[in-house]
């Protein structure tokens, strides 16, 4: 890593970029005109926030909130742990914890900074980490590994059998910095008692774990309140999701990156709620008018995609969508599985609940809360198992009628580019045409955001699709 | 004797598979060393590793898994396609990592394109990444399942007693191995890596008790073998990815001065090292030996314990330098592979880390090149 990168602060430059951005609510649009002219290669991604008004304001103030958590981590006498976004971080604001949500540290770096985290995806290279590797969670470790961020004190994942790149990063880290280690472990099924019975098991083990590692324990009524908590999200959550039915589909395409930025950070807490009960009633208001929540007004056609956005400078893909009139009609990340959610009538075996009564139930709500997440839930067992990446990607696409599904990825996602040409055979059978990005959502050396643009162009234009 | 090894390490149709078909027996591939053979043996079955040799080419493999995928099931999925596997009744794939896990997908799509490809058995076998109590309990049921499964589709009975006596003969095999291993440490070894290997590869592919009775005259042979290796080579040790590749072996030994006397594989001792006992639950002692015991950077926060491990054999077979392989998008060895490389040259035992691709080394000579420099290295 080149010396003058580690002069600065990975935490302390997001955060106080994040901080001087939430004034900006304050100021006049002179002001802000001539404030978008000194910050050219923030100005792509700030102009999108600040077209949502007060709720994009709303957005940059959560994520300055959890910067200041994380900053002021050590002198709260708060632990802090490195978490994946498949893993809930509900439990760690109940305990006390911060949580760093790696691929949401490596993905404010794509979107702010015009180098993004490049020197630091190759930081973690050096030290032996593979190349090959993903680049979400290695941009941020790559910080974190260099002595450039928070002091991590431990690292947990819930991905081995799910995603063993994602959960290698992990275990990598921990070794590198001698920092404790847990795995949350999911088997290839969902939806059974024996499942469930082990997601309990397993997730009683993490408790243990984090009870040893802050000295503290679990208090029935702090659970409590976070779960009352996610039950509100999951509650304004369904509402907004069955907006996505109407055509012109009135949620605007951003509000997908808030919903899921929001829940890999603060699912369970205030900030996150009041984000999503301003997102709905702005909704709401879209919809009484027919209005598309597409800055050009017209919707074109519908995109599912079947797994992450992509997450460079100026937040190109969101802005392509928008430009092409292409409403967003959500991805792998933006559900969470809710059983009171429209969407899981035809996927009801693998959703979860809430019952707050006790700390039994509590606890196995949390646990199939977690056991629901984001490839947690589909990508654990054979791809045309029940309920898995299949099934949902081609319930989800039917329910909310898209005109065709785009896989986007990290070229380290072994995973899913282990099955992705089935899937899409799959799906082209079907009856919806996919398109399969080949760059990285994290870092755009992989592939430019120019050439993914007009592979993404070709795609529509040959497909006939506009 | 070292013939036979070196022909069952080599091909896949070796004459060890053509007599047992010619005798009417039932042949079943598994892509991982988590599953315990020994209960295919127990239902009269040849279990036989899953292997990618003797492709040459990936079309096949390159058709139905993505581009960013470990050559290794790739040359599996070539051999089947290709028609390469004919000979089996049964496939069972693991999650043994990302990329193996997702053959088993690649595998049935390629049966719907070519027929005749896909194994009338075709099963997948979960297994757990870490150990502790309810996970091993769910991978004694999935050992449960896996043997009913079996015993239906195979119209066989598994009892306790041919578990028994599968386990004894799989263990006899172990000891063997140990024996060979215990040459291996000798200075000088009257083995080569390369004769090591293969013998180690065949013990996947050979039926149990050929395999036992050649290891065992083999071993006789060692004790007065004339033609030692090379007065003072320097002693190596081969760890990383999965590895059956017989010339690579080969071609690290084609430097006069190295000798490969370890290795830390899974299709090495790696795995098969320790014997299982015979106890009245004899699931329960093959998933405590098979995943209890495992050491493959799949069980992910043993980093430590693994370590430790290669520490051990370094000193125990008077090691002079580690190479670490990985194929290349195996992030799990590979990034353990830096790991080791960090704390091993910090004891003073020098490593070379080496990325490369699957099946026919077709970089042979850039391999050649970095091996021949850390010989220097170390000479």
């Amino acid at each position: 890593m080149r010396p003058e990168i580690k002069e600065y602060n990975y935490d302390w430059m997001l955060g106080s970029l994040l901080k001087t951005a939430s004034g900006i609510g304050n100021c006049s649009e002179k002001e802000i005109h001539y404030l978008l002219k000194e910050i050219p290669y923030f100005r792509g991604t700030l102009s999108v926030l600040l077209r949502e008004g007060e709720i994009g304001f709303r957005f940059i103030r959560m994520l300055s909130l959890y910067f200041e958590n994380l900053l002021n981590a050590r002198d709260s006498g708060k632990k802090v742990a490195a978490i994946t976004f498949c893993l809930s971080p509900a439990l760690f604001h109940a305990m006390n914890i911060v949580p760093v949500t790696l691929e949401v540290m490596t993905g404010l770096a794509g979107l702010l900074w015009k180098r993004g985290a490049y020197d630091y995806l190759d930081y973690g290279c050096e030290l032996g980490f593979t190349e090959t590797s993903c680049s979400s969670q290695r941009g941020a470790l790559g910080a974190y590994m260099a002595g450039l961020g928070e002091e991590i004190n431990m690292f947990v994942c819930d991905t081995p059998g799910v995603c063993d790149t994602n959960a290698n990063a992990f275990a990598f880290a921990s070794a590198y910095l001698d920092k404790p280690f847990f795995q949350l472990n999911y088997p290839h099924t969902i939806g059974d008692d024996k499942t469930k019975q082990y997601h309990l098991d397993d997730y009683r083990d993490l408790i243990t774990f984090l009870e040893e590692q802050t000295g503290y324990p679990l208090e029935e009524g702090k659970l409590r309140q976070i779960l009352m908590e996610v039950d509100k999200q999951d509650d304004l959550l369904a509402e907004l999701e069955d907006f996505h039915l109407l055509k012109p589909n009135p949620i605007p395409v951003i509000y997908n990156l808030f919903i899921y930025i929001g829940r890999f950070l603060f699912s369970g807490c205030p900030e996150y709620t009041a984000l999503l009960a301003d997102m709905l009633t702005a909704v709401e208001s879209n919809a009484k008018t027919e209005k598309s929540g597409l800055y050009s007004g017209k919707e074109n056609i519908r995109a599912y995609m079947c797994y992450i956005d992509h997450y460079t400078l100026d937040l190109n893909f969101f802005n392509w969508l928008d430009q092409h009139g292409i409403a967003h009609i959500g991805g792998i990340l933006s559900r969470n599985f809710r059983d009171n959610a429209g969407y899981t009538a035809n996927l009801e075996k693998s959703t979860y609940g809430i019952d707050t009564s006790n700390m039994t139930t509590m606890l196995s709500s949390i646990a199939e809360m977690n056991a629901t997440l984001p490839m947690v839930r589909s990508i654990r067992g054979p791809l045309d198992g029940p309920n898995m990446w299949l099934e949902e990607s081609l319930s989800l696409a039917r329910t909310y009628k898209a005109d065709c599904i785009i896989y986007n990825g990290t070229p380290g996602c072994r995973n899913t580019w282990g099955m992705v040409k089935p899937f899409a055979r799959e799906i082209e059978a079907a009856g919806f045409p996919v398109h399969i990005m080949y760059g990285d959502a994290f870092d755009d050396r992989v592939e430019t955001w120019e050439s993914t643009k007009t592979r993404l162009d070709e795609f529509l234009s040959i497909r006939g699709l506009l | 004797m070292m013939k036979q090894f070196m022909q069952a390490a080599t091909g896949l149709n070796h004459p060890g598979i053509t007599q047992w078909k010619e005798n009417g027996g039932a042949i079943v591939g598994y892509s991982c060393s988590y599953l315990p053979a020994e209960l295919i043996h127990a239902a009269g079955i040849l279990p036989i590793r899953l292997r990618g040799i003797e492709t040459t080419g990936m079309d096949m493999g390159d058709a139905y898994f993505g581009p960013y995928i470990c050559s290794y099931p790739k040359c599996i999925l070539q051999q089947a396609a290709q028609g390469g596997y004919q000979m089996l009744d049964g496939a069972v794939i693991t999650p043994g990592c990302d990329s193996m896990r997702r053959l088993f997908e690649c595998w049935r799509k390629a049966g719907e394109d070519h027929q005749g490809v896909v194994p009338g058995f075709f099963y997948y076998f979960d297994v757990p990444h870490k150990t502790v109590d309810h996970r091993m309990k769910w991978f004694v049921d999935e050992i449960d399942s896996i043997q009913k499964a079996i015993e239906t589709h195979f119209e066989v009975e598994i009892t306790v007693e041919s578990l028994h006596r599968s386990i004894a003969t799989y263990n006899q095999g172990r000891k063997l191995m140990r024996d060979l291993e215990r040459f291996r440490t000798q200075l000088p070894a009257p083995i080569s890596g390369t004769e090591a290997f293969a013998i180690s590869i065949a013990g996947t592919t050979l039926p149990r008790e050929e395999f036992n009775a050649t290891l065992s005259n083999f071993l006789e042979t060692l004790e007065n073998r004339s033609d030692k290796n090379p007065e003072n080579p320097k002693r190596l040790m081969v760890i990383g990815s999965i590895s059956d590749d017989l010339d690579l072996i080969k071609l690290i030994e084609s430097n006069e001065k190295a000798l490969v006397v370890a290795d830390n594989l899974c299709f090495g001792v790696r795995h098969d090292a320790e014997e299982i006992p015979v106890t009245d639950n004899p699931l329960e002692a093959l998933a405590q030996s098979y995943l209890g015991a495992s050491t493959c950077p799949r069980m992910f926060g043993q980093y430590k314990e693994r370590l430790a491990i290669l520490e051990k054999k370094v000193e125990s077979y008077s090691v002079d330098g580690v190479i670490l392989q990985n194929i290349r998008f195996c992030d799990l060895h590979g990034s353990e592979n830096g790991l080791f490389e960090r704390d091993l040259e910090k004891q003073g035992i020098p490593c070379l880390k080496l990325e490369r691709e699957y099946g026919p080394l077709a970089d042979t000579g850039r391999l050649k090149m970095r091996l021949d420099a850390f010989m220097e290295r170390i000479s």
